[in-house]
């Protein structure tokens, strides 16, 4: 979609690096921006908790889509619920209609979708912030408190979450893992349901 | 008093001399500017036109307790005396709720940095994944 004016650009939020990620970014060989967040910035930045996360920025700068699950096909519907080709459908329409398109929200409906970070979402930031510097410098056993804390003050984040399980053994020092994690959640939405545009006739 | 690692405003600074309570950063007027850009005035500790009063004839400035104070999270390791200062949830909020996309500066696999910025003209698809 790139000549008709869109630009992609992918972050992997990756407390690994290229150690994590460029297997994949080598083996897709993108010729979009392909980025490494080793500190989930982009995350705290816009406030996301899952991946994959997508947002639609205009050409001013302004964003017409806020932070959604971003799948391009249906291989994840199990966790999604969604028909993830009808979000493709809407992204090409508004790379060709613009402000046009209704999958392009208004301000106040952008508002209202957008969730914003209280003071223990800014804590729990931090906290993983931290765990994630500790870890980096070698001290990993050092930074799971840090990361339990961050997982504790948001436990929406599945970021937090499964970041901190990869970079240790999850069962041993989370006393839990993925599937256990989803299970729990009971029937509830692993991915926030998408709220897309009715189909016209 | 010691050596410390503070991250502030996403700027890294080692300092000799910090002494530390618990989460408290003690620091020398010298060093609250480096680390922090917060400057001891006759009117109080002040930054970028913001002034915040404090007692007069203070030898060490506690760098945590102005944090709380502004509702900024703070978050220490004594053992590695480190403390990483994040950002308020306030701005985080505002700054989000202004619609505007807020930027951001990051390394491709080869290091090249690309600003989310430097696209300003052309739509965005932005889009977060991860291996994990």
């Amino acid at each position: 979609m790139r000549p008709r004016g869109l630009e992609i650009i992918t972050v992997a939020l990756d407390s690994r690096g290229a150690e994590g990620a460029g297997e994949w970014i080598r083996a897709a060989n993108p010729e979009h921006p392909s980025l490494i967040d080793v500190e989930h910035r982009v995350a705290a930045l816009y406030h996301m908790v899952n991946v994959p996360t997508g947002v639609w920025i205009d050409e001013a700068g302004r964003i017409v889509r806020p932070p959604e699950v971003a799948f391009v096909d249906n291989r994840w519907i199990e966790y999604t619920k969604t028909d993830m080709t009808r979000y493709v459908a809407g992204l090409r329409d508004w790379v060709a209609r613009g402000a046009a398109s209704p999958f392009a929200l208004g301000k106040g409906e952008i508002r209202r979708r957008l969730s914003l970070p209280t003071a223990d979402h800014a804590l729990a930031a931090a906290n993983f912030r931290l765990g994630q510097y500790l870890h980096a410098q070698g001290h990993w056993e050092d930074a799971i408190p840090y990361f339990k804390r961050a997982q504790a003050l948001r436990p929406e984040s599945w970021c937090y979450k499964r970041q901190a399980w990869a970079l240790s053994d999850a069962e041993k020092y989370y006393e839990t893992n993925f599937k256990k994690e989803v299970e729990a959640l009971a029937g509830e939405p692993y991915y926030a349901p998408l709220d897309l545009p009715q189909e016209s006739a | 008093m010691s050596e410390a690692t503070v991250i502030y405003d996403e700027r890294l600074t080692v300092v000799q001399n910090a002494s530390c309570d618990g989460e408290d950063l003690l620091l020398s007027p010298e060093d609250l500017t480096r680390v922090s850009g917060w400057e001891l005035t006759p009117e109080g500790v002040c930054r970028e036109g913001l002034c915040v009063p404090v007692p007069p004839g203070q030898e060490r400035f506690n760098l945590s307790r102005l944090a709380r104070l502004l509702d900024q999270p703070v978050v220490a390791s004594s053992e590695h005396r480190v403390w990483f200062f994040g950002e308020r949830p306030q701005g985080l909020a505002s700054r989000l709720a202004s619609l505007t996309a807020p930027d951001f500066t990051l390394p491709d696999l080869d290091g090249r940095l690309f600003s989310l910025s430097q696209f300003r003209g052309r739509k965005v698809f932005l889009v977060t994944w991860a291996s994990w």
